[in-house]
């Protein structure tokens, strides 16, 4: 087995491997219409974040403009972008700066 | 309106509504429910609803677009439409009492807020110059606006985001 994981390890090192290694992110954006209650019941409820945590985040939006508010593969980052706009949020999907 | 917890520890709220506000909400309902269903690509609301995922890559953008629009279209619609069947009363019964669950809040909560981001969208469309009659719907427009806000505010002040 071991030999296997490093047989694989060294396969991966290529510059197209290490791109598609690096994680994506979803991002929400800051708007002017969304009540600043409203998304951070958002981020507690929908990813089950802590109220603590889901207010750092709402901040992070309120005041820098955007916040990663999740990181992982792009499919799963693009089912949370998704239900980010069902919940009426500005909310993109990008890849993590290396 | 008062806005309070449901009896006996339920998640979810209760809404108590004026005849009068029952009727508005139940009217925005069913207009923010056409803007979802006749909106052209050409109306500036419906980008604010469906936003790109992909604001600088345009291939992914469109591909992200055609696998999700159409269920993020009749989620939205089906918010709506519970609010419109929800609030949809005759003018002299006076008071409205809806009871919610946590899953039908949060129809209400998802509908109030593509409720003020299509209203926020229309005020901001009205120029300058815009005549008396103009002013007059930006006036109401507005006015719906502060309200929506406040009945989704006074929701979220009981709503527990944890609840089932």
């Amino acid at each position: 087995m071991t030999s296997t994981i490093e047989q694989l390890d060294a396969d991966l090192v290529t510059d197209e491997a290490v791109r598609v290694e690096l994680p994506w992110q979803a991002i929400v954006w800051d708007d002017p219409v969304n009540l600043m209650t409203y998304v951070t019941y958002v981020f507690q409820s929908y990813f089950g974040y802590p109220r603590e945590e889901a207010e750092r985040l709402m901040l992070l939006v309120h005041t820098e403009g955007r916040a990663v508010v999740a990181t992982g593969n792009r499919e799963a980052m693009e089912r949370h972008v998704q239900a980010m706009h069902g919940y009426g949020l500005q909310s993109t999907v990008a890849r993590a700066e290396s | 309106m008062i806005v309070a917890g449901r009896e006996g520890g339920a998640g979810g709220v209760r809404v108590v509504l004026e005849s009068e506000e029952a009727m508005l909400l139940s009217e925005l309902a069913d207009q923010v429910d056409s803007v979802l269903l006749l909106g052209g690509d050409d109306d500036p609301a419906l980008d604010r609803l469906l936003p790109t995922a992909y604001p600088e890559d345009e291939t992914s953008a469109n591909e992200f677009a055609r696998y999700t629009r159409e269920s993020l279209v009749d989620g939205k619609r089906q918010a709506a439409q519970s609010v419109r069947d929800a609030t949809a009363t005759d003018r002299d019964s006076g008071i409205v009492e809806i009871e919610l669950d946590q899953a039908q809040a949060w129809d209400w909560l998802t509908f109030l807020t593509d409720l003020r981001l299509i209203l926020a969208e229309r005020v901001g469309l009205v120029d300058e110059e815009a005549d008396d009659a103009d002013e007059q719907r930006d006036d109401y427009l507005r006015a719906a606006y502060e309200w929506a806000g406040i009945v989704q505010g006074s929701m979220l002040e009981v709503l527990d985001p944890m609840g089932e």
